[in-house]
């Protein structure tokens, strides 16, 4: 899931108060770079980014073009509102929710 | 971005480093009003009511920002139009069966490239359609004969509610082999009925029917509305 993917997704629980659900937290295990070079200043800094509430120019405007690039491979995203969590496995987010909670 | 409900698929295009996620069409956990456009390319025709069918283009229909266009492809219940043979209908002799019925129920052309072709995620496919076509829709009038009619595959359709069934092979790395085998034991006989065999719920649209269905949606203008290789396809935009 690249960055630029995780800033589309949003959290879908029923119940949520508008906008609620977005931005969801990104909770990495396992990061990948799909370019052959290092991101200045390590890849570290993703999860320690705030949620990105941003929107696609800026995050194609970075100097490293890091909505791209960056993925996250293993790990989780949490609703923000309801701390529900979608399981991210080799890049792929499952946001499926049960019936309960559609 | 991708996505569809079924896990297994949804990993092979992770294989082939596309980004996509795994959700249900009447719940997409993306922004209202964050795409410029979107694609819904048989999916829509697998829904077992005409209010969760009409619910999947409203969702679809949410996605967009104004002026955003919306792109919708389901199976036509006429594979034979204006006397042209659909290719679904055209490959009744010696197709293969590992591109029955998957790969066909859209345009053969680049559209059909980006369906899934491994037989090995399919079952996993048709066991959640399975549980898809179950779908108790109380408001639904009772009707005198229930039972959903099995298809023939590469033949016309004679009803719009139907089962279409899948034939799993097994893995199969060529086209062109006769894979049931790889499946049995050596020397046994008469492989073909031993071949699981799944079921998938289809709803085939008639003539007009998924335009008119757009068409009662407020938000939506019907820009183009055509048949393509035995499908009913739209072009929408929101308002």
């Amino acid at each position: 899931m690249k960055l630029l993917t995780h800033n589309m997704l949003t959290s879908h629980v029923r119940g949520l108060k508008p906008r609620g659900g977005f931005p969801l937290h990104i909770q990495k295990e396992n990061l990948g770079q799909s370019w052959g070079g290092k991101l200045g200043g390590s890849v570290h800094f993703v999860p320690s980014l705030p949620p990105l509430q941003c929107n696609f120019a800026f995050l194609l405007s970075l100097p490293a073009p890091v909505g791209h690039q960056v993925e996250v491979l293993e790990g989780e995203l949490r609703c923000p509102a309801s701390g529900r969590r979608f399981p991210i496995s080799r890049g792929i987010p499952n946001m499926l929710l049960s019936e309960e909670e559609a | 971005v991708g996505c569809d409900r079924s896990k297994n698929l949804v990993d092979i295009c992770g294989e082939k480093n596309f980004q996509a996620f795994v959700c249900d069409a009447l719940s997409v956990p993306i922004r209202s009003g964050s795409c410029d456009a979107c694609i819904s390319i048989a999916v829509i025709h697998h829904f077992s009511t005409a209010e969760r069918r009409l619910a999947t283009i409203r969702e679809l229909v949410r996605l967009l920002r104004p002026g955003g266009t919306a792109l919708i492809y389901v199976w036509a219940m006429e594979q034979e139009y204006k006397n042209q043979k659909s290719k679904y209908l055209k490959e009744k002799n010696g197709s293969k069966d590992k591109e029955e019925e998957i790969s066909t129920d859209v345009s053969q052309r680049s559209l059909s490239d980006q369906m899934p072709g491994s037989s090995n995620q399919d079952s996993a496919c048709s066991s959640q359609l399975l549980s898809d076509s179950k779908d108790k829709d109380c408001d639904a009038k009772p009707v005198a004969d229930s039972r959903l009619p099995v298809h023939t595959n590469r033949t016309s359709f004679n009803s719009q509610d139907l089962l279409v069934p899948w034939h799993l092979k097994g893995c199969n790395k060529k086209k062109e082999e006769r894979i049931d085998e790889v499946l049995l034991p050596a020397g046994s006989k008469g492989s073909q009925e031993l071949s699981p065999v799944f079921h998938r719920y289809y709803h085939v649209f008639c003539e007009g029917e998924l335009e008119a269905a757009c068409r009662s949606l407020d938000c939506v203008r019907v820009q183009k509305s055509y048949y393509d290789q035995g499908n009913w396809c739209v072009i929408l935009e929101k308002l």
